[in-house]
């Protein structure tokens, strides 16, 4: 029997492996050689040139430059923002309410309002989208938070919160956070099911405040939960481009100030038919991408409690 | 900073880099960037008036028709008068909004369909589909004799003005079949009832602005998310102060073109515009729905769109509402007063390496019979690139009077020539309006992309013939 063990195996791994390699790393593989030629997209003719398209990359100003800051922003907000905020709602609403008879519980309707905030996570990126393009609109034409600031004497944009450069990378970002905010609520609330109820009436007894339950108890225990949402928020950070492309005007603007990678490599590998270069773009995409998941792993590498 | 190849270390890794990406290249045969490679021998045009380029009867037509504002109808009729003529044809027919996705991997292949409507915001840019010379000259075609008389070409049956869109250096790829204008409109019902003139001069429109103010209208709304609306509008007002020459200047990438007097004066009063308060509030944020929503309530007075608007607010427009058309009013001091954007839209090419090429003239050339054109009027009531075929409503007459002198008709090119510049000029020309660049901070950045898209020598350059 033993001399048919490894064909065995194989022949079942042949079909997965084949399909990830043609599905997966061939695409990656072509990718990494179309970034060397100069190939537009629409034609089955290029030549190779080398590292051009990666040193054009850098001297770009108008699109790479912008859009590399752009996401760099959007790297660094979006998951602080979305994980502090998903920590806090997931603390009250399981841990933070008025303790009854020493029960620990969360704040009341605690089920109501997590199916609440978990509403947006089913809608389709894309519907999000165009949903809050209206939200944004200018108060003249229905747009529901500028109406809803005038109506308490605020200041609010004329254009709409899009048209304006210093606000529209914050809108963005406002719309990622609000619409994945609930997922991780979601998470950390199981996350902190799975710990023992035990700790937080030991920390109790001893006089331990809400704040220092979070910080002495919760947030050390979740600790590789929020590492892994923030791998999860940082790649979907890394492509925003579904909501530049449907919120913002001229996919980008206004005149580039929403412009991120995502985007700019759509644009160049559509609209400029520039495929070599967008590719290019792509590969240093997915090295960032590489390198920031490895560094969130190694750097937040800490000691796991067992319970 | 570049620096010189001379570290050996950078000539290994450099040497690496092509060795892996030809590695890579030889191991990937069967991929998307490779594909068959057989120039199709290139058609000319024969004495048979009924069948000129020698198509072959039973070959099949392969026709992608972009889904948009115009659909489809009118071509599935096309296709049915190609099938009258050749039965045996077997015809397929693709209509679809994303040109670019579908198409694109075709053209990679080397197998790309023999016809495409080649429109809409997910058009393949033609400017890169020309660079590669994946595109075949339509010159056959414009000389075969055309199908209604066999004595005038189908060149001299077309409006005049309508193939310069199409064409670049002198040669003509995209056959432009709808015929449009870019106009200002305005409510003809609203003027009447105020008892107001449509201006001519720009003068006469800022004396009416007040006016207008006064009746709690905005003078302007405009598209601020697509400024693509603000172009011909913008260069026409410089056209028509400084002569078609001053737009050719721009569009040939001449040096200092943009610093022409015409194009700062055209600036300042497109940005005063905005000084004065004269624009809709909110308008910046505006798509084209919103604007013209607006526009169609009668919170402005005008709005710049091309010559399809009343077709496209047919039904949503309120029913008194009587749109009418007017070139931009000119400047003060204007040479070419009635120069006016016009000419052909809908860019319909036939791929270099298309299987049937003969099949694909033959079919543009049915498209331009008056019939085909008439087919196109009926169903979608938009004017054809063919000369002589009527449209029954008002603002198609209209507009038929602004574009009645041929040497007035111009189309801007550089936007379809560049496509990397388009999208630097297009949020310059929103930021203008909106207030956020002063004229001479907008002049100088067109200046400078002028001057970078001229000293790309990694591009072909068009210029205007003389």
């Amino acid at each position: 029997m033993r001399h048919g063990k490894y064909p065995f195996i194989l022949s079942f791994l042949a079909l997965p492996v084949g399909l990830y390699a043609w599905l997966v790393i061939l695409p990656f593989a072509q990718a990494f050689q179309i970034s060397f030629t100069d190939w537009s997209g629409s034609t089955n003719q290029f030549d190779y040139i080398g590292f051009d398209n990666y040193v054009n990359l850098f001297k770009d100003g108008r699109f790479v430059i912008p859009a590399i800051k752009h996401t760099a922003v959007i790297l660094v907000v979006l998951p602080i923002v979305t994980i502090a905020l998903g920590l806090f709602f997931a603390f009250m609403l399981n841990i933070g309410g008025r303790s009854r008879q020493g029960r620990i519980e969360g704040v009341r309707g605690a089920r109501f309002h997590k199916i609440v905030y978990f509403f947006p996570q089913v809608l389709s990126l894309a519907i999000i989208g165009i949903l809050w393009k209206q939200i944004y609109a200018p108060p003249g034409f229905g747009g529901l938070l500028a109406n809803g600031l005038q109506l308490f004497g605020l200041p609010a944009p004329a254009n709409g919160f899009l048209a304006e450069r210093a606000l529209v990378l914050g809108a963005v970002i406002a719309v990622l956070v609000w619409s994945s905010v609930g997922f991780y609520l979601v998470f950390f609330s199981s996350a902190m099911a799975a710990i023992p109820r035990d700790f937080y009436e030991a920390g109790i007894i001893d006089g331990a405040g809400r704040f220092q339950l979070f910080f002495r108890i919760t947030l050390p225990l979740l600790w590789e939960s929020v590492q892994t949402a923030w791998i999860y928020l940082s790649i979907v950070a890394l492509d925003v481009f579904v909501l530049i492309y449907t919120m913002t005007p001229d996919q980008g603007g206004p005149d580039g100030a929403s412009e991120v990678v995502g985007g700019v490599i759509w644009k160049y590998a559509f609209r400029f038919a520039d495929q070599a270069f967008a590719s290019a773009l792509g590969v240093v995409l997915f090295f960032a991408a590489l390198t920031l998941a490895v560094v969130a792993l190694r750097a937040g590498r800490r000691e796991t409690i067992e319970y | 900073m570049r620096k010189p190849i001379s570290t050996p270390n950078f000539t290994r890794r450099r040497l690496l880099g092509t060795g892996a990406a030809g590695l890579a290249a030889s191991s990937l045969g069967a991929c998307a960037t490779s594909g068959a490679d057989d120039d199709s021998e290139d058609v000319s045009v024969g004495d048979d008036a009924e069948n000129p380029f020698g198509v072959d009867p039973s070959a099949p037509l392969d026709v992608v028709i972009f889904d948009g504002g115009f659909g489809n109808e009118y071509a599935v009729q096309h296709q049915e008068l190609y099938n009258e003529k050749f039965p045996d044809a077997e015809i397929s027919h693709l209509a679809t909004q994303q040109i670019s996705e579908t198409q694109q991997p075709r053209f990679a292949q080397g197998e790309p369909a023999d016809v495409i409507d080649n429109s809409g915001a997910q058009e393949i840019p033609i400017d890169s589909l020309i660079n590669d010379g994946e595109l075949a000259e339509l010159t056959p075609l414009l000389d075969a004799p055309s199908i209604d008389d066999p004595n005038v070409t189908v060149r001299d049956t077309l409006r005049p003005g309508s193939l310069a869109k199409g064409t670049f250096n002198g040669k003509v790829y995209g056959l432009n079949y709808a015929f449009s204008a870019w106009t200002i409109w305005y409510d003809d019902k609203l003027f009447t009832d105020h008892g107001w003139t449509a201006p001519t001069t720009w003068e006469e429109m800022l004396d009416l602005c007040p006016a207008i103010q006064a009746e709690g209208i905005a003078p302007w709304v405009y598209t601020g998310v697509h400024p693509v609306y603000l172009y011909d509008m913008f260069l026409m007002l410089t056209g028509r102060h400084g002569g078609v020459d001053v737009l050719k200047a721009i569009d040939n990438l001449e040096p200092d073109a943009w610093s022409q007097e015409s194009v700062g004066l055209a600036a300042e009063a497109m940005y005063k515009l905005w000084e004065d308060g004269y624009i809709l509030e909110g308008s910046p944020g505006l798509d084209h729905i919103q604007s013209q929503t607006a526009f169609n309530e009668r919170q402005a007075a005008f709005i710049p769109v091309g010559s399809w608007l009343p077709n496209e607010q047919k039904g949503i427009a309120p029913d008194d509402f009587e749109y009418a058309p007017i070139g931009v009013p000119y400047l003060e001091g204007s040479r070419q007063p009635g120069l006016i954007s016009a000419g052909g839209e809908e860019p319909f090419i036939v791929p270099q390496k298309a299987a049937n090429k003969p099949g694909a003239y033959e079919y543009l050339r049915i498209m331009l019979s008056k019939e085909g054109a008439q087919i196109f009027g009926d169903t979608v009531s938009a004017a054809t690139v063919v000369e002589g075929v009527k449209l029954d409503n008002l603002a198609a007459k209209l507009t038929d009077e602004l574009v009645s002198n041929p040497d007035d008709l111009f189309q801007p090119q550089f936007r379809f020539w560049y496509s990397k510049m388009d999208e630097e000029v297009r949020p310059a020309l929103g930021a203008l309006m909106s207030g956020e660049s002063t004229p001479d901070e907008f002049v100088d950045r067109m200046q400078t992309i002028a001057d970078e898209t001229a000293a790309d020598d990694s591009i072909e350059h068009f210029t205007h013939g003389a």
